[in-house]
């Protein structure tokens, strides 16, 4: 474990700087955002957790796939140095790690790298993830409803505990223990520190709500496509893409090309199912033309669907969805509705 | 607000409407939600206070839901903004005023999220209490006192018609004279800027849109069935949330609602990276105001601004 004073953090940022892109939660407008930094003034500390999530770093909202002109095809090349993240959640940790099992694993067919998604891995695969612990999680937090935990570990290569004074470091990847044995500090860690944590901890699980027990959702929402509760549960959403903008595991895209003449680029953007044009095909039908319909497909593929491919929810409970729907439309509110849900139609299958 | 309750009980029992759309209490201290009632038993959760800042009227128009499919009569609890709406509804022929039932309330403001968290520092609200004119803030490990005009919505503080002056129903006791501050002093103050200062005030805000359209679908006066954005064949727009693209939307969008906003400020609190909205839609209401003396959502019997025509009106925009 390694101790570093909160007034010499900009030390060790700029030791990471030396290999790394280094992006941390900072001021982004009037929110607060990962952005990539130059030095650790720039790092938001004072921060429950960011308004944007991160996944912007390795999925960005537009990216260009190629480029192309007269001379030929231009596709991206990867930086020089491979990123690292200060300072983010264990929601967002986890978040990624369900990215990853979509754009870099190629989950259902392994052995098949033509299916990886290489603007993905060429930023995801090397990346350094120092998973800072949530002191103070909100009242609009549920990581625990999804085995999340404020001081979980999971994903991370450098797990981080702010303690007032001091951040204590602790590698937890073979490439996070490599790393900070690369960097030297005069202070122990000690005993002290180590209870201070466990202190910690337990005040941050305090905060946390109760428990409801999502297991049961998956097989629930098997039965469930076809019932009426979803013009009850999206009766008010206005189909907005706040909530998927916001959510670090939606990851829906669209691919659009800008060209002019003989020059031109295709561009991979962030999608939304909220939108209509999302599902609209070429013959003008629509599968998915009401609000309900496409309500309905947001939560089944966050509590059915994915656990159907990958074996996981696709949701972290970070709450940032909760937090800017502009109607209140509070998805903690539906696991619950579901989960009470009584089937109408389909009590016997 | 048990007069409210009795009231809608009242209508539903009679058999006036088939649903009333109003607000009830939220899961977070800071947000009311819509809700759908159709009962009387229902009808004791309607509340209203600062916290209702939809402008409910949106749920008449778009393609939403089971509404004005089923129900043929709609009863709405309305603000003075939200009842402009419906006027604007009526002469933009989108609603028969007939055909829908409104309980004014009379409104103080309601709250802005934003100005709240930034006034305790981005720290989270847990509880808010309103005595007199000041509000009592608390959180997990503080708590503060402001003046309750602090934290409410621009457009509330500028706001000449806090009574419903379209409505059916009447709950309390209307407002009547209230005096405001110059609504377009923002806008003049704006103005005074360079052309570089103004370009690089909107560049530097928009830049920071993330395209979720919760601006427009918020918007009770954005109603087209297919908005321009979703349109793919033309596409008149780049989908990036470059600045350049997102300030076409932004400028389109604005156009599209001259002399239709009802100023009730539902885009500047559900946009999720507070975007200052008011920046663009105040200066053309204000341009609206000045060539054809005209205000959204005022008159039941005039023609909105757009689409009439009068020999005298200004044309110097026309020919320099």
């Amino acid at each position: 474990m390694v101790k570093i004073k909160k007034t010499g953090l900009n030390e060790f940022i700029e030791f990471l700087i030396n290999d790394y892109d280094v992006y941390s939660p900072a001021d982004v407008g009037k929110k607060i955002a990962y952005k990539k930094i130059h030095s650790a003034f720039e790092i938001r500390h004072d921060i429950t957790n960011t308004h944007l999530s991160p996944k912007d770093i390795f999925f960005p909202q537009s990216e260009v796939l190629f480029q192309y002109s007269e001379d030929g095809m231009k596709v991206p090349e990867k930086n020089e140095k491979p990123i690292a993240v200060w300072g983010m959640r264990n929601c967002d940790t986890s978040s990624l790690l369900m990215l990853n099992k979509v754009f870099g694993d190629a989950h259902q067919m392994p052995d098949k790298d033509m299916y990886k998604d290489p603007y993905w891995k060429m930023k995801y695969d090397n990346c350094l993830i120092f998973n800072q612990a949530c002191n103070e999680p909100l009242s609009t937090c549920f990581c625990n409803w999804f085995d999340g935990n404020p001081f979980a570990k999971k994903g991370a290569d450098v797990f981080v505990v702010d303690t007032g004074d001091h951040f204590i470091l602790e590698g937890i990847s073979d490439k996070g223990k490599v790393f900070l044995t690369e960097y030297k500090t005069g202070e122990k860690v000690t005993k002290d520190d180590e209870e201070k944590i466990a202190e910690l901890k337990k005040t941050a699980e305090s905060y946390l709500p109760d428990v409801v027990n999502t297991k049961p959702l998956f097989a629930k929402m098997n039965k469930i496509w076809d019932e009426p509760i979803w013009e009850e549960l999206s009766a008010k959403c206005i189909n907005c893409g706040a909530c998927t903008f916001v959510c670090p595991t939606c990851h829906c895209f669209d691919v659009s090309d800008e060209g002019k003449g003989k020059k031109g680029k295709r561009i991979r953007l962030w999608d939304s199912c909220m939108f209509q044009l999302f599902t609209r095909e070429a013959s003008g039908h629509n599968p998915r033309g009401l609000s309900t319909q496409r309500v309905r497909q947001r939560i089944m593929h966050k509590y059915n669907y994915f656990m159907d491919n990958y074996e996981q929810y696709l949701c972290t409970g970070c709450g940032r969805c909760v937090q800017v729907c502009p109607v209140n439309l509070d998805i903690r509110e539906v696991i619950k509705q579901v989960l009470d849900y009584k089937l109408v139609k389909n009590e016997d299958k | 607000m048990q007069q409210l309750v009795e009231q809608v009980k009242k209508l539903i029992k009679d058999k006036e409407v088939d649903v009333v759309i109003g607000w009830g209490k939220g899961s977070l201290s800071l947000s009311a939600t819509p809700i759908f009632v159709e009962t009387e038993e229902d009808a004791e959760k309607l509340i209203f206070d600062e916290t209702c800042r939809n402008n409910l009227t949106t749920y008449l128009t778009k393609d939403k839901r089971r509404i004005s499919k089923e129900y043929k009569k709609i009863g709405i609890v309305v603000k003075g903004c939200d009842s402009r709406s419906v006027v604007l509804y009526t002469v933009e022929n989108q609603i028969k005023r007939e055909n829908v039932v409104l309980i004014g309330v009379p409104c103080n403001g309601v709250f802005e999220k934003k100005k709240l968290s930034q006034l305790v520092g981005g720290k989270e609200i847990l509880d808010l209490q309103i005595d007199g004119e000041s509000i009592i803030i608390k959180g997990r490990n503080f708590e503060q006192t402001h003046s309750l005009k602090d934290v409410l919505c621009d457009s509330c503080l500028t706001c000449q018609y806090p009574d419903a002056p379209e409505h059916d129903y009447f709950i309390g006791t209307p407002r009547k004279d209230v005096k405001v501050p110059d609504a377009y002093k923002m806008i003049d103050n704006f103005g005074k800027k360079s052309a570089e200062e103004r370009w690089a005030y909107i560049k530097e805000e928009y830049s920071k849109c993330i395209r979720c359209y919760a601006c427009r679908n918020v918007c009770p006066s954005c109603y087209c069935p297919e908005c321009f954005v979703d349109q793919n064949d033309p596409q008149w727009i780049g989908k990036t949330p470059e600045v350049t693209d997102s300030i076409i939307f932004h400028l389109i969008r604005n156009l599209h609602i001259a002399g239709r906003c009802v100023d009730c400020g539902a885009c500047v609190s559900a946009c999720p990276v507070d975007l200052d909205l008011r920046i663009m839609s105040k200066k053309v209401e204000k341009e609206i105001k000045e060539r054809f003396d005209y205000t959204a959502g005022t008159d039941i019997n005039e023609k909105p601004a757009m689409a009439s025509y009068c020999e005298n009106e200004k044309q110097d925009f026309i020919m320099g």
